[in-house]
């Protein structure tokens, strides 16, 4: 870029100002990429819908090709429209002249499905991010919230009898029940953590298996000893009413709770400071990218693994705690794949506890968006979740966008073909050289 | 008639920067010549410019007299000019002659077609009328780095380049390989090639060039023959005022005993005694200097002494207390301060800022933590004030540790751990790929350390460094103290006769036979650390 300076191409500098977003790396530019990717996956899945919708049988076209009269099955501007709409609880009003829908209020229950899955998911993508950021790969996620969830659960249930019922106890059972999920799930994370350590074991295959050790152990302690008297499913009793989150201002349907999303945002505050700004939190991110100059600078390898493996499981089962006293009132069996998605949502952000909100904020709306599309559609929901996939897959390849912009960089501004090589030769050979170049 | 290559008033500007201002450079056909600078002097810029790489801002390059304007290295290959970079552009798994051809292969059945044979008999010839010792055959992965450096010569060779540009074209080699260059420099100038290289090393300079053009801070300093300036004279244009060779060392009393090494013995990482049976002390106000080629235990002894490496027997006691079961963190809270050889593995986070790199090692300690919490501003008062004093550029304690040139970074390494207030310094390469300005500012400083009454023990491959730096030297040979020389006194036959692991008695040092012997068996050894290499490609024992 540099280079073309003496050309004096002023168009060059203005272009150079609108792609720079696209080549350095910082927040805006995570974000319009993230923009990007997101109407580049609707372009793409509109042609999906339309496809799928002209392979399907139906009575009536839902939506017609202007100028052709070819008709199709699903209509793709609805299901983005329900998909986006639905998840904030429409906000625009469907079908109506008017854009903003009067009746609206953000308390509604589509919105705080959105938000409650999002709630859960910063847990456990706090989890995967902070065990990223030291170097290690936590698949197991998912087990250490299936343990959580358990300790908590069992926790407040054997506590409930011995406190009066009412707030005052509700409160303490939320707090100890949610340390106790904390135990559990940093205890169950910190076992792939000394094994890496001390046994030089792979992380992501023990933490793997330790998923299904988790979820079969529990399914058999639940079967056995701990199942609800006269229940169908393989459950514990519901911990007390006044022992979960209370729903405030949402529909209680929802399963969400304003509270636990701002402990949520709490803990990517708390987690974000850790990370950047204590002499632990910058052990443990040297060891994450550079293991020999972190022990060149005293950091103990082993005991920063083990750490950080406890304090992902303790995320982890933060995230369990969260949905048996918020979501579901009691452990069951069908925990969703919270912790496996997690493992996404850490990727999209980046592994930084900021990013965590966005991306998981992103998928609360898709699955918000999907039961939406599920209610009001004929689209099956097989079609939904490849919609899902299209959004996810774009917008977790920022690397392909930043290409274009480079691209579009040197090509856009008018400048000749030689001139186009000798400008971007020298950046290529500087960055090949590496060490001992000189100017 | 005109020089091969003319270099007319080349003046390059980048934003902010003139890296290049009006530079004249006249290289005659079928000589050798040298482009010496310190770091960031404008050598690698200027022969980007004459290889199509940057376009001058003004000037022109002139072959034989005629005006050439390279849009790209394209250009400048198709007129006769072949680059060879400090890091090999070379394919590992393919051979010698696949390489050479790749990119312009002889064709058959109408391009659709590689003509292996016509290949492999272009690069065979080739390789013999320049009296190249490669098999065609080998893998790239198979030779030894100096071959493949002929093997990218060979590759300007066959595209046909009359003049070759060879960016530090020793760094990477063993002594004995640099030898071999300059055997091939000969060979390729008899046939009438013509080479210019770059460099910041003076020995290299004066050896290999015929002529010797001096950049600084972008200028021409002036060109010279080589046969007609010595060391201290191109020194002084490198650097722009009078520098001292030899570091200025005063006596100096010794102090209370600050290392103490007994009977230790260090395993590599294969389980091999890497270091056997090791004892000497160390007092402080004292440099005790390690000197021996390269991969002879000094990495394992340094890192058995600062807690990064487990002893396998023996002990360490540092001021009085026994090391053993001490981790890594004890050790600099008790006030070593090292510096490694592996600077971009060890010594800094290459994706880090300065700012950050600065309290690697301190980041537990006051003032940069307090009650658990780091103070960022004071690590940036830090940074900076080491940039400022051992005059790291770019001058920016927000810039990435991976964009800083090598010598810089090294300073950067030698600034933070002196300025721990160490009782202990172990430096291991403490001026590798440092320019010499910088170089003297580094032993000036080393030898404040010890005016300070603290302890150094110095590991280097520069004989010259150790021998002027040290009150004592010992040389190490498999792991094994051959000798504890005096470094005022010593000879460097002498070290080189114990770096190549025979012993040094009183009788041979005077008789006759001392120098036949030196002749067969010192070769390597004085090889090995008389030439200031820089990143060799011994490197990977550091690691392995």
């Amino acid at each position: 870029m540099s280079d073309s300076d003496s050309e004096g191409g002023r168009g060059e500098s203005v272009l150079a100002r609108v792609v720079a977003p696209f080549v350095d790396r910082s927040v805006a530019e995570r974000l319009l990429i993230s923009v990007a990717a997101i109407l580049l996956s609707i372009v793409v899945g509109f042609a999906l819908v339309l496809v799928s919708g002209r392979i399907a049988d139906c009575s009536t076209a839902a939506w017609t090709l202007p100028f052709t009269g070819i008709g199709f099955c699903y209509d793709p501007v609805e299901v983005y429209v329900v998909l986006f709409n639905g998840a904030l609880g429409y906000p625009f009003a469907v079908g109506d002249p008017g854009l903003f829908n009067p009746e609206w209020t953000p308390f509604n229950l589509s919105f705080g499905l959105t938000l409650s899955e999002t709630t859960l998911l910063i847990f456990t993508g706090l989890s995967v991010a902070v065990a990223f950021r030291a170097g290690l790969f936590n698949i197991g996620t998912q087990g250490q919230l299936v343990v959580g969830a358990l300790s908590t659960a069992l926790t407040v249930l054997a506590l409930a009898p011995l406190l009066p019922a009412g707030p005052v106890a509700g409160v303490v059972l939320i707090v100890v029940g949610t340390a106790a999920g904390a135990v559990g799930g940093g205890l169950w994370g910190a076992i792939p953590g000394a094994l890496k350590a001390y046994a030089d074991a792979n992380e992501v295959i023990t933490t793997i298996m330790l998923n299904f050790v988790a979820a079969n152990v529990a399914y058999v302690l639940v079967l056995e000893v701990f199942r609800a008297e006269g229940s169908s499913v393989v459950a514990t009793r519901y911990v007390p009413e006044y022992a979960q989150f209370r729903p405030w201002l949402f529909p209680a349907s929802s399963d969400f709770a304003l509270l636990a999303l701002l402990g949520g945002i709490a803990f990517i505050g708390a987690l974000y400071y850790f990370v950047e700004h204590t002499p632990l939190g910058y052990d443990l991110r040297t060891s994450g990218v550079q293991a020999a100059a972190a022990e060149y600078g005293g950091v103990n390898a082993k005991l920063t693994t083990v750490r950080a493996m406890t304090l992902s499981g303790a995320l982890g089962g933060i995230g369990g705690s969260v949905w048996v006293l918020m979501s579901e009132g009691r452990w069951m069996a069908s925990i969703p794949d919270l912790g496996f998605d997690g493992i996404t949502v850490s990727i999209l952000a980046g592994n930084n506890p900021l990013g965590v909100l966005p991306a998981a904020f992103l998928f609360g709306v898709l699955k918000g968006g999907a039961l939406e599309i599920g209610f009001r559609t004929d689209v099956p929901t097989e079609l939904v979740a490849v919609l899902r996939g299209l959004i996810i897959l774009f917008v977790a390849m920022p690397e392909f966008f930043r290409m274009i912009g480079r691209y579009t960089g040197v090509t856009g501004g008018g400048l000749g073909g030689a001139d186009t090589v000798s400008t971007t030769e020298p950046d290529e050979t500087a960055g090949g050289d590496g060490g001992e170049t000189d100017a | 008639m005109n020089p091969a290559v003319h270099l007319d008033g080349i003046t390059k500007r980048f934003p902010g920067v003139v890296a290049n201002d009006d530079v004249d450079l006249a290289v005659e056909r079928g000589s050798v010549h040298a482009l010496l600078g310190e770091n960031g002097a404008g050598k690698t810029t200027l022969m980007n410019v004459l290889y199509g790489l940057y376009r001058p801002t003004e000037g022109t390059v002139r072959l034989d007299g005629e005006a050439k304007s390279f849009d790209s290295p394209r250009d400048a290959i198709d007129a006769g000019i072949g680059m060879i970079h400090q890091h090999f552009m070379l394919v590992d798994p393919m051979t010698v002659w696949e390489n050479v051809v790749l990119g312009n292969e002889p064709k058959t059945w109408g391009g659709l077609r590689v003509d292996r044979e016509a290949a492999r008999e272009a690069v065979v010839e080739l390789s013999e009328r320049y009296g190249f010792d490669v098999d065609p055959d080998a893998t790239i992965a198979e030779i030894s780095v100096g071959e493949q450096q002929r093997v990218e010569i060979l590759k300007a060779l066959y595209r046909g380049a009359d003049v070759l540009i060879m960016d530090e074209p020793t760094a990477v080699l063993t002594p004995q390989e640099v030898e071999e260059l300059y055997g091939v420099f000969e060979e390729l100038t008899e046939q009438g090639k013509t080479i210019i290289f770059i460099s910041h090393k003076l020995g290299e300079a004066l050896s290999a060039a015929d002529d010797i053009t001096v950049l600084r801070d972008g200028v021409n300093v002036g060109t010279v023959a080589a046969d007609g300036v010595t060391r201290e004279e191109l020194a002084e244009m490198m650097v722009g005022r009078e520098v001292l060779m030899e570091p200025a060392t005063s006596p100096q009393e010794a102090g209370e005993r600050v290392l103490e090494v007994t009977g230790l013995s260090v395993e590599d990482d294969r389980g091999v005694e890497a270091v056997s049976d090791l004892s000497f002390e160390l007092r402080g106000g004292e440099i005790l200097g390690v000197a021996g080629v390269d991969g002879n235990g000094q990495s394992q002894l340094v890192e058995a002494i600062t807690g990064l490496r487990e002893a396998a027997s023996g002990e360490v006691r540092y001021r009085g207390e026994s090391m053993r079961g001490k981790s890594r963190r004890d050790r600099i809270d008790r006030g070593m301060a090292f510096i490694p050889e592996d600077r971009q593995e060890r010594g800094l986070v290459m994706s880090y800022d300065l700012t950050e790199n600065g309290i690697l090692g301190s980041q537990h300690d006051p003032p940069f933590a307090r009650v658990g919490r780091l103070d960022w501003g004071a690590a940036r008062d830090h940074a900076e004030s080491v940039i400022e004093q051992y005059d790291v550029r770019p001058p920016d304690a927000e810039a990435e540790a991976e964009s800083l040139s090598g010598g810089n970074q090294q300073k950067f390494i030698v600034g933070r751990e002196f300025e721990r207030d160490p009782e202990l310094v172990v430096a291991t390469h403490p001026t590798r790929g440092v320019d010499i300005g910088s170089t003297e500012f580094l032993h000036d400083r080393l030898l404040d350390l010890r005016a300070e009454g603290k302890a150094v023990l110095l590991v280097s491959s520069k004989l010259d460094e150790v021998q002027g730096l040290s009150d004592r030297l010992a040389v190490i040979h498999e792991g094994e103290f051959t000798g504890v020389v005096d470094p005022a006194t010593v000879t460097e036959e002498e070290i080189g006769l114990l770096m190549a692991g025979e012993s040094l008695d009183d009788d041979s040092v005077e008789g006759a036979a001392l120098h036949d012997a030196a002749d067969d068996g010192a070769d390597a050894g004085i090889g090995g650390v008389g030439a200031d290499d820089e990143e060799r490609a011994g490197d990977e024992e550091v690691d392995a």
